[in-house]
């Protein structure tokens, strides 16, 4: 079974190209944006010499030229997305590059298809505070309120069921929440944000839904290969910390930071002093966060992670060990600058 | 009979309809559409909103889901990948056209044989060429033509332009403008990420799309004849992708126009990411810094020796002080915003569509500049 990866250069692309191969997959495609990164290909090669792996260049912009790329694929992993820029940037790269490969996919009868998408797609906000996140909880209608990310990921999200509809594939989807370990960013905007010299402690009590970037990538290659069409997973570990703690320990083993504690109470009551402020100004600031995103981000809910244990995934490496392993980059990314 | 009852309920109800009559008039405010649904149409909308003179009916893409993704966000009730289509079916007074340079011409031209008035993302065309095709429809069809050089409508601009009124400057000698460009921003990345990026289709590649930016502030100082020399080249470590690696990244000019010189720089790497211009008078210099929105005299040692060399870091550390507190005052009043400047050239823009004002930007400021990237690019391309 040839399967390709796109975003294969990526935080999480490049550990899914090792999830696939050291779960027996033989025949692998690697997609890049670029020219592929040497160290990749040859450290995929050395660990896995009886699999064949190739490398393509492409950029998902480009309408009508990626037939090459997904030329006798059987299944494809999309882990391509922008993580950043503008909002009409964010949305190109994210749900028109889907469009253009997709197109490419049902054009050439690929039978198989694994969307990476994200904890963001869910309309969280009416859920009560301690409730369940799982597969059931009901889509954001466009995502719009929930910013640019929330609304590029869940328009591609629905993208992709138009064109299973049209093409009939086979539709697999992950919703991993916050992807870390080492490579990645320090912080999700759950646990908190850095500004004029201060970490604003935002998440707090409440769990903070991590994904080990090794975990997220086995989840995604036995969903890859075991699930039952037309499923969705949540991709969360074991063990959440809360952000509280994931902040503590980061304090611990990395760096002092100068913590501001912000209440639930207070940021919702800030979120809508900000909401009414950027519209008094005329977006003189903005409104970054709001009433909603508040209440749909911060609010203290529990995770489940039963869909995919049923398709035989096993959390790897336990959260206590990978947190180490992220702190420890960061610590040693620190003393190298 | 005056001062009855009924003739009260009279006064009142023609009042009342004088001051309905006298609101409908005031709230009939332009249709606009915006066509090209990348990331600037976003400031556009921001902006026609926040001065409330217009409503955005409908914004138009050629890809289908850049309309949507645009109209969604900002909750515009229409959206069309056909221009002509919009048109006709919209009625609208003013097009902002925010698509890359190379449709600019065809686009406006559409937009003024309907009978709209066109206000032009920079950079307004790739050639001067296109430029004088969107002047002769705007005069064939008599509607007004905009470009969106925000920034000699900043504070800093608006200050200098008051300045040179009083004439507190005397006579321009020279004008040293400096603007710095981030590779590694949001703009910068989706340049250096994709080869096919318009802007690498342009003349002067990443300088074709600044250059309005550096040269509208200088332009009305210059006449049409003038002199230039120009270095241009890559200060970064190649790429491999040629297309990528063939665009230069820094940039010095000099240009000669009677009296009056201008140097300038573009420089991708040089930090603090600058956008600066000094103006150096017979009378007095100014700087102005539009990354902070500052400006003031230069130092000037006023008294002898030693001493006198005490004062004038003082002296401009009261005159920065001042410029802080005003800026304390704009953000107070909601003055503040980072494209303030658009919202002062829209509003001018529309005051001269409303036939209440002269064009903010005179065409002839518009075709110099527009011919001053065309010299700068063609000797850019020699000097490599």
């Amino acid at each position: 079974m040839k399967v390709l990866v796109t975003g294969a250069g990526g935080f999480l692309g490049r550990r899914i190209c090792a999830s696939l191969l050291a779960a027996g997959v033989d025949d692998l495609r690697l997609h890049f944006r670029g020219e592929a990164p040497d160290a990749l290909m040859s450290e995929l090669r050395e660990r896995f010499p009886q699999a064949r792996i190739e490398a393509v260049a492409a950029n998902l912009l480009n309408r009508g030229n990626l037939g090459e790329m997904v030329a006798n694929v059987d299944c494809m992993i999309h882990a391509a997305a922008a993580m950043r820029g503008s909002a009409a940037d964010m949305f190109a790269n994210t749900v028109i590059g889907t469009r253009n490969l997709l197109e490419a996919a049902g054009a050439a009868q690929v039978r198989r298809i694994v969307l990476i998408s994200s904890f963001s797609v869910y309309c969280t906000e009416p859920l009560a505070r301690g409730g369940m996140l799982d597969e059931s909880v009901a889509l954001e209608a466009d995502g719009v309120d929930k910013g640019p990310y929330a609304h590029a990921k869940t328009r591609q999200e629905q993208l992709f069921m138009e064109y299973r509809d049209q093409f009939g594939f086979e539709s697999v989807v992950l919703r991993p929440g916050v992807i870390y370990g080492p490579g990645g960013g320090a912080f999700s905007s759950r646990v908190g944000i850095q500004a004029m010299g201060f970490f604003f402690s935002l998440g707090r009590g409440a769990r903070l839904p991590l994904t080990y970037v090794e975990n997220c990538a086995d989840a995604v290659a036995s969903a890859a290969l075991h699930a039952e069409p037309g499923s969705a997973f949540n991709v969360v570990d074991d063990d959440l910390p809360t952000c509280r703690r994931y902040l503590r320990e980061y304090q611990r083993n990395v760096a002092r930071l100068r913590v501001l504690p912000v209440p639930y109470w207070a940021f919702v009551l800030g979120a809508r002093f900000l909401k009414r402020y950027h519209r008094r100004s005329k977006g003189q600031l903005p409104a970054v966060f709001t009433p909603y995103v508040v209440r749909s981000m911060y609010r203290p809910l529990n995770y489940s992670n039963a869909a995919l244990k049923a398709i035989g995934w096993k959390q790897g490496v336990a959260t206590e060990e990978a947190m180490q392993r992220t702190f420890r980059y960061f610590r040693e990314l620190r003393a190298s600058q | 009979m005056p001062g009855s009852a009924g003739d009260t309920i009279v006064r009142a109800i023609g009042g009342l309809c004088f001051r309905d009559f006298q609101q409908i008039l005031e709230n009939q405010t332009l249709r606009i559409g915006i066509v090209g649904c990348g990331k600037i149409a976003d400031g556009h909308v921001e902006q026609i909103r926040a001065i409330g003179r217009g409503e955005v009916v409908a914004v138009c893409d050629r890809e289908a889901l850049m309309a949507e993704q645009l109209a969604a966000r900002m909750r515009i009730p229409a959206r069309y990948t056909e221009l002509s289509r919009m048109l006709a079916e919209q009625k609208l007074d003013v097009v902002h056209i925010a698509t890359p340079p190379a449709a600019h011409a065809s686009i406006a031209c559409e937009a003024l044989a309907a009978g709209c008035h066109v206000f032009v993302e920079k950079p307004f065309a790739p050639t001067t060429l296109e430029a004088l095709a969107i002047f002769d429809c705007a005069r064939e069809n008599g509607r007004r033509v905009g470009v969106n050089y925000l920034y000699n409508f900043e504070s800093p601009g608006l200050e200098l332009e008051k300045l040179l009124a009083e004439g507190s400057l005397g006579e321009i000698v020279h004008l040293d403008t400096s603007y710095g460009y981030n590779l590694g921003g949001d703009y910068g990345l989706a340049v250096m990420a994709d080869p096919r990026h318009w802007v690498h289709g342009l003349p002067g590649k990443l300088f074709h799309n600044v250059l309005d930016h550096v040269l509208a502030k200088v332009v009305t100082h210059l006449g049409d004849e003038s002199s230039v020399q120009v270095e241009s080249f890559r200060r970064r470590a190649a790429s491999g992708n040629d297309i990528v690696d063939a665009m230069p990244d820094e940039l010095r000019f000099l240009i000669r126009s009677g009296k009056v010189t201008v140097s300038g720089m573009v420089s991708a790497h040089a930090r603090p990411v600058t956008h600066a211009l000094k103006v150096f008078g017979t009378k007095d210099s100014v700087e102005l810094d539009y990354a902070t929105r500052t400006l003031v005299r230069s130092a000037q040692q006023t008294q002898p020796s030693a001493i006198g060399r005490l004062f004038p870091a003082w002296t401009q550390a009261r005159r920065y002080a001042g410029n802080g507190w005003r800026n304390l005052g704009r953000f107070r009043r909601h003055e503040f915003h980072y494209f303030e400047g658009m919202r002062v050239l829209l509003n001018r823009y529309y005051d001269a569509i409303e036939g209440r004002g002269p064009d903010p930007v005179p065409a002839a400021d518009i075709l110099r500049t527009s011919r001053l990237i065309e010299s700068i690019v063609a000797a850019s391309k020699v000097a490599r």
